[in-house]
């Protein structure tokens, strides 16, 4: 059962940044064929007349007020990363 | 009594009570793998979290190497409220990398059952439910996406509750996937879970999405069977069920059967929901903002980035790569929308049978595998092991896995599901249950 090409899922694995040893991208891809299969499972069931569900329960729209609050936990949050002054030191864009 | 926190107040403890509650579950988890980290409590009722849940100071990674060294510095909503109600942290608890998994296996040096260490815990929340099996005075903080805490409950043989979507903030809670992650409770008894959901649960600045609402104990006789849930149900799990409803229709329930269209395709509308949430959440594991650090900054960026996420392990590949593609443009209509739509029809259709009812079911269609035979099952083998427990939590719905019957040793699960915000009648007939059968447990660590 091939369901998805070889070109294509080098192409997901690159939108995925994923990158696979050829033992292990063999293996995932054949796991993914199947579960792809298991997925269209769905295909025979028409739901078209229900809105979709982006939540399970109606959640009343909640706004936080416009202001500026001060986080106590800033300085901390930096301490999990390399850091530059007050920068956050990554890999270059 | 049928309250550990009550009964645990009353009693005088000994000078040394932590330090050897300490020394004892340090040398059973050497043998268990239940806990990442034990803290030196000496106060307060015990209370453990899994890792997917931020601790302030202590190393949360939700099992995975990616977020190794990461270490919060704040705790999740819940986690404050537990403390401010003078409970005290004791540990966080392994888990199957950011809860994909449905053994408990899918993480470094996994937990092992209780009752027999050859075989599973159940997960994700694997080792919330074998500290709870293991220590007689405790609660563990856990958490469902699609059964995270109603099978290793079961498996476990402890009693797990995951209250309906929204009730309970997440805030400081690893995401999996947004729309049906819950934070839940697991206990030996159902008067504990009543207790400490009444302390963490209601509205919370830092999740929109969690919310006040008047939770009901609407009691019903009537008990249902959605007689597709039960297809595919081992004989010998369908055998003891079939002696637990004896029992319930002894106690006064009345049992029927109704049949709910598409229900067995919650799995798949699941997968595809979770999968899809879940690719886009994983996104922010970098390399340079948490945990695990790649420090060769001359690379670019999308170099550096997938240098990073070589870190996560096969499960949390195979599902960045299914969400990604579900939810590409060609395809998303087809797969993502339509789950989303199958999830609106099922919910409208629970709802239905729920207006009078609880529906009542195995927790799991198995017995407890050993780790060996669960090692051997392929993804969509995997997967179908939620059938039971994939339509509550797709749906949002309350509900309780609790303990039945012993076979070969071992514990079985029920689960009861109730409507939306009618979370204290799965807790009140929980504990009327409790009235009748007794729990039972291999290791009683912290025993006064």
């Amino acid at each position: 059962m091939i369901i998805m090409e070889d070109q294509d899922f080098d192409r997901l694995l690159k939108v995925c940044r994923i990158r696979l040893a050829e033992k292990e991208r063999e293996a995932i891809k054949k796991d993914i064929d199947e579960v792809i299969a298991y997925f269209d499972t769905l295909e025979s069931i028409d739901c078209s007349k229900y809105e979709p569900a982006y939540q399970p329960i109606e959640i009343p729209s909640r706004k936080r007020p416009d202001k500026i609050e001060a986080f106590k936990h800033a300085g901390k949050l930096l301490e999990n990363s390399k850091i530059y002054r007050f920068f956050i030191v990554g890999p270059k864009v | 009594m049928t309250s550990s926190i009550k009964e645990f107040a009353k009693k005088d403890k000994p000078y040394d009570y932590y330090p050897r509650l300490l020394e004892e579950l340090k040398k059973l988890n050497s043998k268990l793998n239940m806990f990442s980290n034990i803290s030196d409590i000496s106060s307060g009722f015990p209370f453990s979290v899994k890792d997917n849940i931020c601790v302030n100071q202590v190393e949360s990674t939700a099992s995975s190497q990616i977020l190794e060294g990461y270490v919060p510095p704040f705790d999740a909503t819940a986690i404050e409220r537990l403390r401010t109600a003078e409970f005290s942290f004791l540990g966080k608890t392994k888990m199957d990398e950011f809860g994909f998994g449905t053994f408990g296996i899918n993480c470094k040096e996994h937990p092992r059952n209780p009752f027999d260490e050859k075989y599973v815990t159940g997960g994700s929340s694997a080792g919330s439910a074998a500290a709870t099996a293991v220590l007689k005075y405790h609660v563990s903080i856990a958490e469902s996406t699609g059964g995270s805490i109603a099978c290793p409950a079961a498996f476990c043989g402890v009693v797990g509750f995951t209250p309906t979507y929204g009730l309970i903030s997440r805030y400081g809670l690893i995401d999996y996937a947004n729309s049906l992650d819950k934070i839940g409770i697991m206990a030996r008894h159902s008067e504990d879970i009543r207790y400490v959901f009444d302390k963490i649960k209601g509205s919370d600045q830092y999740d929109t999405t969690c919310i006040d609402h008047e939770i009901a104990s609407k009691t019903a006789e009537k008990l249902v069977i959605i007689d597709q849930l039960m297809k595919g149900v081992d004989d010998k799990v369908l055998s003891s069920f079939d002696k637990l409803l004896s029992r319930l229709e002894n106690m006064g329930h009345k049992v029927a059967h109704e049949s709910v269209p598409f229900i067995e395709k919650a799995i798949p509308a699941y997968y595809i929901i979770s999968m899809a949430e879940a690719s886009t959440n994983l996104a922010r594991y970098t390399g340079f903002k948490y945990g695990l650090k790649i420090n060769d900054f001359s690379k670019g960026y999308n170099e550096f980035f997938t240098e990073a996420r070589s870190s996560f392990g096969p499960e949390a590949k195979r599902r960045v790569a299914l969400g990604t593609f579900v939810r590409s443009a060609s395809v998303k209509s087809k797969y993502y929308e339509k789950a989303l739509r199958l999830r609106r029809m099922l919910i409208e259709s629970l709802n239905g049978v729920l207006k009078d009812g609880l529906i009542i079911s195995p927790t799991m269609p198995i017995k407890v595998p050993k780790i060996s035979e669960a090692e051997g099952l392929d993804p969509v083998q995997i997967y179908g092991m939620d059938s039971i427990t994939a339509p509550p939590n797709l749906s949002g719905l309350p509900h309780v896995s609790f303990p039945y019957d012993y076979v070969d040793g071992l514990p079985l699960g029920a689960q009861l599901i109730t409507s939306h915000f009618n979370d204290y009648a799965l807790l009140d007939f929980t504990e009327r249950w409790e009235k009748q059968f007794e729990y039972r447990f291999k290791y009683n660590v912290g025993a006064l």
